[in-house]
């Protein structure tokens, strides 16, 4: 029998109000131990605002905020994270821990610096470094302390290609001992790393689910198909099945097929090639991306929230 | 790292140290020699400005030292020591650092106190510093000076400092900028100073405690002319960090 899994992070109607529009609005978070919860919506949605209420930098107006984790288990990395410009960079690490109750060998934090790329400046007092080197350094003063529950608010937009991938495996390799909520406008990485997605509209959580789900509700699963032999034959026997959604030819032998679900896409077009006279020579589904997903559903017109059991 | 490394880094570091003590130590020179070559330097500012009036100046006495000193560093030093209290006690202003601290020592008590306290010490430190600068080019320059009125005055003055820097830490939790933090604690110490004119209200105030040391080696006061003062100002001390750490603890990033 699979394990159930449990929530280490629920919210309850909670309400931060700035304006009638701004702030976060009755959000009713579910967050699974052991995921890594991708949060993404607009500027200005109430990310930023929704993780100040996780972490207790903000107080809600209403609203309950259940945690399965001490407070102190928890590690935030911020969009603009400072330190102390007369620490060196080891010595924010050790801090970090210390603050905490903990203590960090000299080892560990070497550990954790090379970790995200900062192993050469371990030494050197973090008040002449880069944002995207105060970035990586939130990491690892955030890692440092073993968290059971990390929230991430945007920690790769001061980053280069290079260093949001190492951010990227660094979250899968959190992924392996803690939960994960990565808040980001980046929604390729969210798609790479994330299980549980909820997206925030105008202080609303308008969807949260299964990152999955969402792709397979929201955006039409479309297959590139290049056939040889009869290929009008085949777009008609296509047109004919009620799954299908929209069949064009593209080129001599080459269709773009629409499907009701990702499922029937996947059985239909093989077997409706196989009644007909021609023979497939690649079935490629077009990418069905998390950014197009959420600007289908931003732009829909939501009477309510959308959401499933994560 | 422990928090006395991390607070002597933090004054060491930031040459915050370094400025308290030279600011000190300046006047703590500067105040016995200027009361020693009064009749002297006004005596050639007249004579530059072709004056012939002659400016009688009594001798100095080894009191006057003192109050040189202690003139110069209740306005100066102050302010120095308010800048310097503001820079660590003020992290709010500082909104990465702040959920930094925040998020890992959710207790504002956590940070203040020791902020404080190693703000007071430094401040303390170089008080100590000016005053032994003083007290010796006094002793040389014009004459000897009681030891256990200098001490009382000395220690009474460190108990200001510690309600200084208290006064910074409400302010801190109050005002919106450093430079704002800075203001509105010079400000009030200088409200509650000039509120101690008033001879009923200025002898139980601790503004009563910063002209202490000269009156005590002029043996113009006794300790205990400044028991109700101290007593305040240790209470008034406590009230206003408890203050600052129930404000911080309700304010939001």
């Amino acid at each position: 029998m699979a394990a159930e899994q449990t929530t280490i992070l629920r919210t309850r109607g909670l309400v931060r109000q700035y304006g009638p529009h701004a702030g976060v609005l009755g959000v009713d978070l579910e967050v699974p131990r052991g995921s890594v919860y991708g949060l993404v919506g607009p500027n200005g949605a109430g990310k930023t605002t929704l993780l100040g209420l996780l972490t207790g930098l903000r107080r809600p107006d209403s609203g309950s905020i259940e945690l399965d984790v001490e407070r102190r288990h928890i590690g935030l990395v911020p969009d603009v994270p400072e330190f102390e410009r007369w620490l060196t960079a080891s010595e924010v690490v050790t801090l970090s821990a210390s603050l905490v109750g903990t203590s960090a060998s000299d080892a560990r934090v070497a550990d954790e610096l090379a970790r995200v790329g900062l192993a050469d400046v371990a030494d050197r007092r973090v008040g002449g470094f880069s944002r995207g080197m105060t970035q990586r350094l939130s990491l690892a003063a955030a890692s440092v302390v073993d968290p059971e529950l990390v929230l991430l608010d945007e920690p790769s937009s001061a980053l280069d290609p290079g260093g949001r991938a190492a951010v990227l495996d660094l979250i899968a390799e959190w992924a392996q001992r803690a939960t994960v909520i990565l808040s980001s406008h980046i929604l390729a990485d969210v798609q790479r790393v994330a299980d549980v997605v909820g997206i925030l509209r105008a202080g609303e959580l308008v969807y949260q689910g299964r990152v999955q789900t969402l792709l397979d509700r929201y955006l039409q699963p479309t297959w590139q198909v290049r056939v040889r032999g009869d290929a009008h034959a085949l777009r008609a026997r296509l047109e004919a099945a009620d799954w299908v959604e929209g069949c064009d030819e593209l080129g001599p032998g080459r269709l773009r097929v629409r499907s009701r679900t990702v499922e029937d896409g996947e059985r239909g077009i093989v077997a409706a090639a196989a009644g007909v006279d021609a023979r497939v020579l690649s079935i490629q589904p077009e990418e069905a991306d998390l950014e197009a997903a959420f600007l289908m559903l931003t732009r829909a017109e939501q009477a309510g929230s959308t959401q499933e059991a994560p | 790292m422990n928090v006395v490394r991390l607070e002597w880094l933090r004054l060491w570091r930031t040459y915050r140290l370094l400025v308290l003590l030279v600011v000190f130590a300046f006047f703590g020179l500067l105040g016995p020699l200027t009361a020693a070559y009064l009749p002297e330097i006004v005596g050639l500012a007249t004579q530059s400005e072709g004056l012939e009036a002659a400016v009688d100046l009594p001798e100095p006495v080894p009191t006057d030292g003192i109050v040189q000193y202690i003139g110069n560093i209740s306005q100066l030093g102050l302010i120095v020591v308010a800048a310097i209290a503001a820079q660590a006690l003020a992290i709010d202003f500082t909104p990465g650092l702040a959920a930094f601290y925040r998020t890992r020592q959710p207790s504002p008590r956590s940070w203040l106190v020791p902020r404080g306290a190693a703000t007071t010490l430094a401040a303390g430190a170089a008080w100590t510093l000016g005053l032994l600068a003083a007290v010796y080019e006094t002793v040389l320059l014009i004459g000897p000076l009681p030891p256990g009125a200098t001490v009382l005055g000395w220690a009474l003055w460190v108990v200001y400092l510690g309600f200084a820097v208290a006064v910074v830490a409400l302010c801190a939790a109050l005002a919106r900028s450093k430079v704002a933090v800075i203001a509105l604690s010079v400000g009030l110490l200088l409200a509650i100073a000039l509120v101690g004119v008033v001879p009923q209200i200025g002898d139980w105030l601790p503004s009563h405690l910063v002209g202490a040391p000269a009156a005590l080696v002029a043996q113009d006061a006794t300790g205990s002319d400044f028991v109700a003062a101290a007593v305040v100002t240790v209470v008034a001390t406590g009230a206003a960090l408890l203050g600052a750490i129930h404000l911080m603890g309700r304010r939001e990033l």
